[in-house]
């Protein structure tokens, strides 16, 4: 197709690359300076390997024909084969560690991404599945980086410069390398096709193995009580069973492929020391009594004629590699997809210098005009305008995805996209020193954020020691001291990632402690009662009321666990905020 | 492999020998027949072009080894074919063993024990681990095995060349075949073991970290803390150099080692001739024959060259065998008590008795309480007394001390399966399996007829909601229940204990979230057709039911 041929550079023109291939290139271009070098060694590799069958071909046949050869032909042969060696350790080094920066670097930005995406990092996966992606699937590159991208040079150089070598030496193995070589890589497509789908297949059936595994691991108290572990078991086996059968199918068909471009190789190894061989009798039935080639070259072409097909049949060892960094590569393009909300900025700046001019309440802490949040077109928060008094508790209420967590996580400094304005007294909050405001705020979530560590660890969590009787004070004050005091290892005991027995008021009543002890005097409340059964919760608030006295809190509770004791009650809605007065409810 | 046996490599190569005979077989026919079509090709060039010379062409017979040539080539694609097929035949088979083994190792754990190892430990376990481990028949066994026989047989051609080469081929061969892989697996095998030590830590620490971001964040402490996350990414990359390091050093002296060999072959064959500058072989060795030899070294070469990468695997398995290991549950005398099969439960009396977490020790006060037949019970207490601990423990999931006795015979109530075949216990946190709907109620009583399962779903309120569904009781339910709410699910498994049809009942705040029909609903099934003998409730709701209870207070 000519016209094809003329129009090459047309974007979106003949194969387009998928994202995953984009992303990998683009990682890659990153060590081009290694990877020019690894080029560079592929060439040394190529040449020595000719070089090194050219001086054997003669050592060879003076050999057979004289009995005695030159030394330094020897020497030749010996050392290219030792350059070989040589280029081939650099290679590997080289790329190791090209594949090795790659994905440290990369490990480092995802985290860091991770990182600026806060808690709408939890829209992508759960900690732990975020943990397999930052740490398995990044490593599940190597592969790739190390091995299937230099290899893609070496399958084009490598059969090229033979043939080039072929060419003036014999037409008739020149056109069984010709012939042969666009059969194989023919196959090589098919092939990895096949091969392609089955592994795609493969990981889908793989993980939902490790899936059910997990899923009956995960039930197993539950399992045990009923008496049917065994089922389970009996489960477990019959889908491994299932998944042998399938995949071994699909195996057996793509080796079935491998096989037949191994024999391609195998017969035009074969063929071509056939033909030399009658060709050095003169036994070539349609040129008897005549030799083609001499017995150097005869062994030159031998001992190139595997060389030749060698880099083909790597190759195809290696897409697996592709197949896999393509699968990670996926999962992590995901990550980076999620975006971290500063496109938006710009617009509410030329929005600033109007509303500046009309806002009244400078003297509050927080001062909120129109402040919307809208994402991809869809809105995350009505426009509302109100403001905050230092010292006020105010009660957050509205039915769940009205924007209630979403204004949290933007007085957090964790959401950037927002329309509108935020003032904290007379600074925007765009333009506010983050690290100082937040600074002043305490974070108390649905579920508290523990680590794994002891009760003390996890109340002096990023802030400086206290002395030990401010610490007890804060644990009387959240009422935390009676069963703190009950465990046999007190405050150093562990918390375990499952909990260690304490009840869900008990976990609230030490975040409770935790905001306390970091002086914090701006407190975000996430729907502290929400698990919580009645009396607990009520439990629980009446301990809120006591230790925020004199805090500024913003809580986030739904109509069931009213928060009585509040200054001010907010109602948010989709249409806006509207305030209510909390006699009405109590 | 039976059950609770302590997995090691050898086992695993015994634990099928057919399935690991026969890709052996012909794989090593592969790759023998991969040296000779090298070797013969070679000294059938030579002497065809040797006669081509002498002419005597009419003499020679070119059609055996021509046939030879073909022949092995193709025995060589046969056995490739053959080899990978077998082999991965065999993967998978181990594969399922080995999570086979996982699973009785967990089920072999007592109650309280059962969340030792946290869920993404456990993950990394059987994905990681499990793959380094099948693969070491296929990675490091098999290539060994294949360059052991292929030197063998060039060991043959070295002698019919000449008996005075068998001397450095010897030494190249322990050298290629022993000490090598072995220098390579040693350095190596320190750093597998921290990258892989390392491995479970980093992960652990990002879990951790990141599930107090906010508060470390707002704190301004972050960068300090994921600071120490790029330290042992810094320590994993050094690992993770050696290990490669090793590789990459072990193939380059495996190299060097086959060009010594090809010149101590020329040092002892050849003459030097200090007149032309040539080397003349020495009388009675056949050029023909010698040439064929370096072809087979140089074709066995490539055979050598992947050991050294064979035997970091091999390390990489050894680490993943022992981690497996530890997964053996080595306290199971404990619970192994004598659990004859219980008679029907008609009175249960708890003396001093005190329900308890293993870990904090934290549980209820003890009490002492007696239930019998046709009773219904209402546990009441405020939070945090241990209700739902004792419970638990009633039902054997929790740790206890003092007396349990029951129909008069005193019996340990822990983990005894015994015990807990005769009673059905709703925990506050019910599971739901990643089953269909139908699956999940025959977990309950296995022979269960359709009409069954509706009926009880009519029982706990879900009947209207299961009619709605699109497949019926065939609905799949995903992950953890994610389509249910918590109050589905938690009629789910009501739904489940009630058609096992237990004596004792034992219900942590069932009514959770769920709206007044239900619970009249639920309680109108507790106390009419699914009415168990006993039934022990702790609710913070009060319901039809508790109000006929007999309440205790904690």
């Amino acid at each position: 197709m000519p016209k094809q041929e003329k129009a090459p550079k047309q974007p979106r023109q003949g194969r387009v690359k998928s994202p995953e291939l984009l992303f990998l290139n683009e990682w890659a271009s990153r060590q081009s300076k290694r990877y020019r070098l690894v080029q560079l060694l592929g060439i040394v590799f190529t040449v020595s390997l000719v070089v090194q069958a050219w001086s054997l071909a003669n050592v060879f046949s003076d050999m057979v024909i004289e009995g005695a050869f030159s030394v330094s032909l020897l020497l030749i042969a010996l050392s290219a084969l030792l350059i070989r060696a040589l280029a081939s350790f650099g290679r590997e080094r080289l790329s190791a560690s090209a594949s090795r920066s790659i994905r440290y670097s990369l490990r480092k930005k995802i985290l860091s991404h991770l990182t600026h995406l806060g808690p709408s990092r939890l829209r992508i996966d759960e900690d732990a599945a975020l943990s397999t992606r930052v740490y398995e699937q990044v490593d599940a590159l190597d592969d790739y980086f190390s091995r299937y991208k230099p290899q893609l040079f070496m399958v084009s150089l490598i059969p090229c410069v033979i043939l080039l070598a072929v060419l003036p030496v014999s037409f008739i193995a020149f056109g069984v390398f010709m012939i042969t070589a666009p059969l194989v890589i023919v196959f090589m497509i098919f092939v990895g096709h096949k091969a392609a789908q089955a592994n795609r297949r493969q990981f889908r059936v793989l993980a939902m193995l490790s899936n059910q595994f997990m899923d009956l691991n995960q039930g197993l108290a539950e399992l045990k009580r009923l008496g049917r572990t065994g089922q389970a078991k009996q489960r477990l086996s019959d889908s491994a069973s299932a998944y042998q059968r399938t995949t071994m199918g699909v195996l057996r068909l793509a080796f079935l492929s491998t096989a037949t471009l191994e024999l391609f190789a195998s017969l035009s190894i074969a063929m071509i020391a056939l033909y030399l061989g009658l060709g050095l009798l003169e036994q070539l039935p349609w040129d008897k009594g005549l030799s083609p080639v001499t017995l150097t070259q005869a062994f030159f072409l031998l001992l190139l004629a595997p060389e030749f097909y060698l880099p083909l049949r790597q190759l195809g060892n290696d897409y697996h590699a592709k197949q896999k960094a393509e699968a990670a590569a996926t999962d992590l393009i995901e990550i980076f997809d999620t975006p971290l909300h500063t496109t938006a900025q710009a617009k509410s700046n030329t929005e600033t210098s109007h509303l500046s001019v009309v806002k009244t309440h400078s003297t509050s802490l927080l001062t909120f005009l129109k402040l919307s949040w809208q994402e991809d077109g869809r809105s995350r928060l009505a426009p509302i305008t109100n403001h905050i008094s230092e010292g006020e508790r105010i009660w957050l209420s509205g039915e769940s995805g009205v924007g209630k967590s979403s204004l949290l996580h933007l007085l957090l400094g964790f959401e950037e996209g927002y329309q509108g304005e935020c003032f904290v007294y007379d600074d925007a909050f765009s333009e506010l020193d983050l690290a100082a405001w937040r600074a002043r705020l305490a974070w108390l979530p649905q579920t508290p954020e523990w680590i794994n560590g002891s009760i003390r660890q996890n109340l002096l969590l990023g802030i400086e020691t206290p002395t030990e009787q401010a610490l007890q004070e804060a644990l009387v004050k959240s009422q935390c001291d009676d069963f703190v005091n009950a465990l046999p290892e007190g405050i150093e005991t562990k918390l375990t990632e499952l909990g260690t027995g304490l009840s869900g008021g008990q976990m609230q009543r030490l975040s409770i402690a935790r905001a306390l002890l970091s002086k914090a005097d701006v407190w975000l409340l996430d729907e502290p009662c929400s698990g919580l059964d009645e009396d607990t919760a009520s439990a629980v608030l009446n301990t809120l009321d006591r230790a925020s006295k004199g805090k500024t809190l913003l809580v986030v509770s739904h109509d069931t666990h009213p928060i009585k004791w509040a200054d001010r009650h907010w109602n948010l809605t989709h249409g806006g905020l509207h305030e209510q007065s909390i006699e009405a409810i109590a | 492999m039976s059950k609770v046996s302590k997995l090691s490599l050898r086992r695993l190569l015994l634990a099928n020998p057919w399935g690991f005979a026969v890709p052996l077989f012909l794989g090593v026919m592969a790759s023998i027949a991969g040296v000779a079509l090298l070797g013969i090709s070679g000294w059938f060039l030579s002497a065809a072009g040797l006669a081509g010379v002498l002419g005597t062409v009419q003499a020679f017979n070119y059609f055996t080894p021509g046939a030879l040539v073909r022949l092995m080539a193709i025995l060589r694609t046969a056995g490739r074919y053959g080899e990978q097929v077998m082999a991965h035949e065999h993967l998978l088979g181990l594969l399922r063993t080995l999570r086979l083994w996982v699973w009785d190792q967990r089920v072999a754990k007592d109650a309280a024990n059962l969340h030792q190892q946290s869920r993404g430990d456990l993950l990394q376990r059987l994905v990681s681990d499990l793959d380094q481990i099948i693969r070491w028949p296929l990675v490091v066994m098999l290539p060994w095995i294949y360059a052991l026989l292929a030197y063998a047989s060039v060991f043959i051609v070295a002698y019919l060349v000449s008996p005075q080469l068998l001397w450095p081929m010897a030494i190249a061969a322990t050298l290629h075949l022993i000490v090598v892989p072995f220098i390579c697996g040693r350095y190596a095998s320190h750093s597998v073991h921290i990258g892989q030590i390392l491995g479970t830590h980093r992960r652990g620490r990002f879990v951790s970290l990141f599930s107090a971001l906010i508060t470390l964040t707002i704190r301004g402490h972050w960068q300090a803390y994921s600071e120490r996350l790029g330290q042992l990414d810094k320590r994993q990359k050094k690992a993770e150099v050696k290990m490669q390091q090793s590789i990459s050093f072990g193939r380059l002296a495996s190299y060097t080692i086959t060009v010594g060999l090809l010149l101590s072959y020329f040092y002892f064959l050849t003459d030097y001739q200090s007149n032309t500058g040539t080397l003349a072989l020495k009388t009675g060795v056949h050029g023909t024959w010698f040439v064929a030899l370096i072809l087979c070294v140089l074709a066995v070469n490539e055979l050598v060259l992947p050991l050294a990468q064979s035997f970091v695997a091999q390390g990489q398995s050894q680490v993943g065998i022992r981690r497996l290991n530890q997964l053996r549950s080595t306290e199971k005398s404990v619970s192994a008590t004598e659990q004859h099969a219980l008679a029907a439960i008609e009175s249960i009396e708890l003396k001093q008795f005190r329900g308890y977490h293993a870990s904090s020790g934290l549980g209820n006060k003890p009490i002492s309480m007696t239930l019998t037949s046709n009773e219904c019970v209402w546990l009441r207490g405020n939070s945090g007394c241990g209700k739902s601990t004792l419970l638990a423990s009633l039902a054997g999931d929790c740790l206890n001390e003092g007396q349990a006795l029951i129909n008069g015979q005193l019996i340990d109530l822990y983990d005894n399966s015994a015990f807990q075949e005769k009673i059905s216990y709703l925990p506050q946190a019910s599971y739901v399996f990643q089953q269909t709907l139908a699956a999940n109620l025959r977990l309950g009583a296995e022979e269960s007829k359709d009409d069954v399962l509706w009926k009880v779903l009519d029982a706990v309120a879900l009947g209207d909601w299961a009619r709605t569904l699109p497949n019926g009781l065939n609905t799949l339910l995903g992950a953890q229940g994610r389509d249910l709410s918590g109050g589905q699910r938690k009629r789910l498994v009501l739904a489940r204990l009630l058609l096992r049809n237990t004596e004792v009942l034992l219900l942590d705040e069932p009514f959770d979230g769920l709206d007044s029909d239900s619970i009249k609903q639920i309680c109108h099934s507790l106390q009419h057709e699914y009415k168990p003998d006993i039934l022990v409730l702790v609710s913070h709701i009060s319901s039809p039911l508790s109000d006929n209870a007999r309440v205790i207070q904690l």
